[in-house]
C-alpha cells in the first residue's frame, strides 16, 4: 500500500438544468479506510458516486481513483473499482452463479480463475448452497448480498456502496454492515453513502456530510461531534402552543438552539439535567404541557442539525 | 469476447422465458397449423380434399331446332337434348363429384333462394334460349352465375370450371360454324357429331378433368400425380402463410429482443455494465448481436420445423439462405431502429400493437390477396413500402422456384433497409448513453 489516496475528489460539479446537484465537492479518502457520505435524500451523494464511477461526466472538476482520472482514464478507474448500486442490479432470470459468472467476465475474469473466484464470493455472501437458484426467487436480503458479491468479484481496491441497506430487514442490514467492516479488514477502501446516521457513525473512519449538493463538513466522528460543542439534543413534543413556548425556551440559560420540524421541537443544550426543569416550567407558564421527552447525547444528527438548522431525516 | 458473453447472456434470458419461446416459435407454427388443418383435413384420410362446393342449378333451357347431339361420350353419360342438359350432365359427372355437389332447382328464383338461405354456395341459371343462342353464330349464349358474396374459394372453383367449359363450348361453336360454312349445309346431325368429337378430344376424355379445370401452381421440384397435386395445392396455400408468419414474428422478435436495452436500463443492470471496464461499443454490440442471433435461431428453427411438420418446400438452398439472411438482418435492424425511439418499455406495448402490426400486415398483404391476381399485384406494390414486404416477396420467389437473381434483388433491398435502420438505431442509442 502506498501513500497515494484511494480517492481524491477535486471541486466536482454537476447540474441537471437548473438543479445544481453537486456544487464544488472536494474530499480525499485514504487507502484502506471507510469513508461515509452522509446526507438526506437529494443531498447529491448518488450523483457524486455516479461521477466517481464514470457513469456521469462532471461539468467541472475531476477526481482520481487509485491515481486514475475519471475524465481521462476511465478504464483504469473502472478496473480499480467495484460498485454496489443503490438499486439491485442483477438478472433475476439467471441464477446467482450465472449472474456472478457473467459479471466476472465483464471484469475480465476468465476460465478457472473466474470459476474459483465465483465460488469464493458465493462463500463470502453465504449463498453457495443456493447458488443455482434463480435470483428472482431470492428474498430482498439475499438479493442485496448477491448485489454486493458482484462488486467483489475482481477484488477491487476501492468499493463504492450506495445506500446498500435501504429497504431491507434488520438481520440482512446487520450482515451487510459486518461485511463492510470485513472488506476494510481485507484492505479495501470503502466509499459508503447513507442517510442513516447510525451506520455512518458505526462504520466510518471519516465522514463527509452533504446537503444541497455541498459537502458541509468532513472529518472523523469525534471531530464532527466537536462542531456542536458536545451539546445534548432534546426532542420534545407539546400538546399545544409550541409557537409561543419556543421563543421563551430560547431565553433559557444553557439552551443554544431551538427548532421545530414535523411537530417535534428540538433543543440543543449544554447539560440536559440543568435545562430540563426550566423547559417544563416555561411550558407550564405558557399553558402548554410537554407530552414526551427524548434525550440524545451528541451525535452526527446533532451535527447536521447544528450545521443546517434541520434534522437529518429520511 | 465480451460482446459474445453479453449476447449469450441475453439469449439465455430470452430462451429461458417460456412465453418468449412460445411467441417466437410456437405461434407461427400454430397459426400455420390452423390453416393447414382448415384447408387440409389431414386428420382423416391423410390426403387433401377441398370442401365440396354446393351448386344449385336451374336448367331452364328449352332446346332448339338447330341443336341435336347424341351425348353417349360426354361426361356423365346422360342423354342431353339441350345444351343446358349437357352442362348439367358434365357438372354431375363422376369426375366433378370430388369438387361439387349439384342440386337441381325448378326455377331461377329457387336456385337463387338456395344461395340466399345458404343451402348452396353458387347458383347457375341456364336461360330458356341457351341452346338456341349457342347454335346461332350471331348470338351469345350466357349463363347466370349467382354466388354467396361472403365466400371466395368455392365460388372461385365453380367459376373456373364454368369458364373452362364455356371456353370449350366457344371452341365447339367455332368448329361447328367452320364445318357448316365449309360443308355448305344445314345438316344439324353432323353439327352434333362435331360437338361430340370436340368434347371427346378436349374435355370429356381428359384423364384428369379437375386438373384441366383448376389451375394449380406447383412448388419447385414436385411431380404431378393426383395425391401429390392435392398436397401441392394445400402447400400453395399454407406455404405463403407460413412464410408470412415467419417474417411477421421475426420482426416482433427483433423488436422485443432489442427492447432488452431499455429493459436493462430499467432493471439498472445497464448502468452497472457501464461501471465495468467494458466499453460502451462492446456493450451495445453485444446487445445487438443477441438480437441478430435470436432471430437466426428463430428463422432456422421455423424453416426446418415447417418443412418437417407441413412439408413446406422453401425452394433452392441458396435462395432460402439468402432470404433467411434478408429476414434476419432487416428484422434485427428494424427492432433496434424502433426501440431507439422509445423512452421506456411501457411505450413498447403501443409499438407492438401499432407499428409492428400495421407494417407486418402490410408486408403480408400480397399473401392475403392471393385469391385475386389483380389484388395480389396491388398488394405486392403496397407491401414493398415496408421491409417486411421485401422479405415476404423474396421468400415467395424462393418458394416459387424463381431464379436466385430475383431472390437476390429482394435480399439486396432488405440489406439496404437494414443498413439505414441499423445506422439510425445505433446512432440514437450511442447518443442516449454518451
Amino acid at each position: 500500500m502506498t501513500d497515494l489516496p484511494a480517492i481524491e475528489v477535486l471541486n466536482l460539479r454537476k447540474s441537471f438544468g437548473e438543479n445544481h446537484a453537486v456544487q464544488g465537492v472536494s474530499f480525499e479518502v485514504s487507502q484502506g479506510e471507510i469513508f461515509s457520505l452522509l446526507g438526506p435524500n437529494g443531498a447529491g451523494k448518488t450523483t457524486t458516486i455516479s461521477m466517481l464511477s464514470c457513469l456521469l461526466r462532471p461539468d467541472d472538476g475531476d477526481a482520481r481513483v487509485m491515481g486514475h482520472s475519471i475524465r481521462a482514464e476511465q478504464t483504469g478507474v473502472k478496473s480499480a473499482l467495484g460498485v454496489v448500486p443503490q438499486d439491485i442490479a442483477l438478472y433475476e432470470d439467471l441464477t446467482a452463479r450465472e449472474n456472478l459468472t457473467f459479471w466476472g467476465k465483464m471484469y475480465n475474469l476468465r476460465g478457472a480463475k473466474l470459476k474459483a473466484r465465483v465460488d469464493e464470493v458465493l462463500d463470502i455472501i453465504g449463498l453457495r448452497d443456493r447458488a443455482n437458484e434463480r435470483v428472482g426467487k431470492y428474498s430482498g436480503g439475499m438479493k442485496r448480498r448477491v448485489n454486493i458479491g458482484v462488486a467483489l468479484l475482481h477484488k477491487p481496491k476501492v468499493i463504492y456502496m450506495d445506500e446498500p441497506t435501504v429497504g431491507i430487514d434488520p438481520q440482512s442490514r446487520r450482515n451487510i454492515l459486518d461485511s463492510v467492516v470485513r472488506l476494510k479488514d481485507e484492505g479495501m477502501t470503502v466509499l459508503y453513502t447513507t442517510h442513516y446516521m447510525e451506520e455512518a457513525q458505526e462504520l466510518s473512519d471519516h465522514i463527509g456530510i452533504m446537503d444541497h449538493g455541498k459537502l458541509i463538513a468532513c472529518g472523523t466522528n469525534d471531530e464532527l461531534v466537536k462542531l456542536v460543542g458536545q451539546k445534548t439534543r432534546i426532542d420534545l413534543t407539546l400538546n399545544a402552543n409550541a409557537e409561543n413556548v419556543m421563543p421563551a425556551w430560547r431565553e433559557v440559560e444553557g439552551v443554544s438552539l431551538v427548532s421545530a420540524e414535523d411537530g417535534v421541537v428540538t433543543v440543543l443544550a449544554q447539560d440536559s439535567n440543568l435545562v430540563l426543569p426550566h423547559l417544563f416550567e416555561t411550558a407550564t407558564r405558557h399553558a402548554a404541557r410537554i407530552t414526551s421527552v427524548d434525550i440524545h447525547e451528541p451525535n452526527l444528527e446533532a451535527v447536521f442539525l447544528h450545521l443546517t438548522g434541520r434534522a437529518l431525516r429520511d | 469476447m465480451k460482446i459474445l458473453d453479453i449476447a449469450l447472456k441475453d439469449m439465455t434470458r430470452s430462451f429461458r422465458s417460456v412465453f418468449a419461446v412460445f411467441f417466437m416459435l410456437g405461434v407461427p407454427l400454430l397459426v400455420t397449423g390452423m390453416f393447414y388443418f382448415m384447408f387440409g383435413n389431414i386428420a382423416g384420410e391423410g390426403g387433401f380434399n377441398l370442401p365440396k362446393t354446393k351448386v344449385a342449378i336451374a336448367n331452364l333451357d328449352e332446346g332448339g331446332p338447330k341443336f341435336q347431339v347424341n351425348p353417349r361420350n360426354i361426361p356423365g353419360g346422360k342423354k342431353a337434348d339441350t345444351m343446358g342438359e349437357l352442362v348439367v350432365s358434365i357438372l354431375q359427372s363422376d369426375e366433378m363429384s370430388d369438387l361439387i355437389e349439384v342440386m337441381l332447382a325448378d326455377s331461377a328464383a329457387a336456385a337463387r333462394a338456395a344461395v340466399d338461405n345458404q343451402s348452396a354456395q353458387v347458383a347457375i341459371i341456364i336461360p330458356p334460349d341457351f341452346s338456341d343462342k349457342f347454335a346461332d353464330v350471331n348470338e351469345d349464349a350466357v349463363i347466370e352465375f349467382y354466388q354467396d358474396p361472403t365466400l371466395t374459394i368455392g365460388p372461385a372453383i365453380m367459376k373456373s370450371i364454368l369458364n373452362r367449359f364455356l371456353d370449350g363450348m366457344a371452341g365447339v361453336k367455332i368448329a361447328v360454324t367452320v364445318f357448316l360454312d365449309e360443308a355448305d349445309s344445314e345438316e344439324t346431325a353432323l353439327a352434333g357429331q362435331v360437338v361430340q368429337l370436340y368434347l371427346k378430344d378436349s374435355l370429356a376424355e381428359s384423364d384428369d378433368p379437375e386438373a384441366e379445370l383448376l389451375e394449380v401452381r406447383l412448388p419447385t421440384g414436385t411431380t404431378r400425380n393426383k395425391e401429390e397435386e392435392s398436397q401441392n395445392l394445400l402447400l400453395s396455400i399454407v406455404g405463403p402463410i407460413m412464410g408470412g408468419m415467419m417474417v411477421f414474428y421475426a420482426f416482433f422478435t427483433g423488436a422485443s429482443t432489442a427492447q432488452s436495452l431499455l429493459k436493462e436500463e430499467e432493471e439498472r443492470t445497464l448502468p452497472r455494465l457501464f461501471t465495468t471496464p467494458t466499453s460502451q461499443a462492446a456493450i451495445l454490440s453485444g446487445k445487438l448481436l443477441s438480437v441478430f442471433m435470436t432471430i437466426c435461431v428463430q428463422v432456422a428453427v421455423l424453416i426446418v420445423a415447417a418443412h418437417w411438420i407441413f412439408g413446406i418446400q422453401w425452394g433452392e438452398v441458396s435462395s432460402v439462405i439468402s432470404m433467411a439472411a434478408g429476414i434476419i438482418f432487416s428484422a434485427s435492424s428494424f427492432g433496434v431502429f424502433i426501440n431507439s425511439f422509445l423512452k421506456n418499455t411501457k411505450q413498447g406495448g403501443v409499438l407492438f400493437g401499432g407499428v409492428l402490426t400495421v407494417t407486418g400486415m402490410l408486408g403480408m398483404i400480397s399473401i392475403f390477396a392471393m385469391d385475386s391476381p389483380s389484388a395480389a399485384r396491388m398488394g405486392e406494390t403496397v407491401s414493398l413500402l415496408v421491409p417486411q414486404g421485401w422479405a415476404v416477396r423474396g421468400l415467395m420467389n424462393s418458394m416459387n422456384g424463381e431464379p436466385l437473381e430475383s431472390v437476390l434483388i429482394n435480399l439486396l433491398v432488405s440489406l439496404l433497409w437494414s443498413i439505414v435502420f441499423f445506422a439510425v438505431g445505433v446512432w440514437r442509442f450511442n447518443r442516449r448513453y454518451a
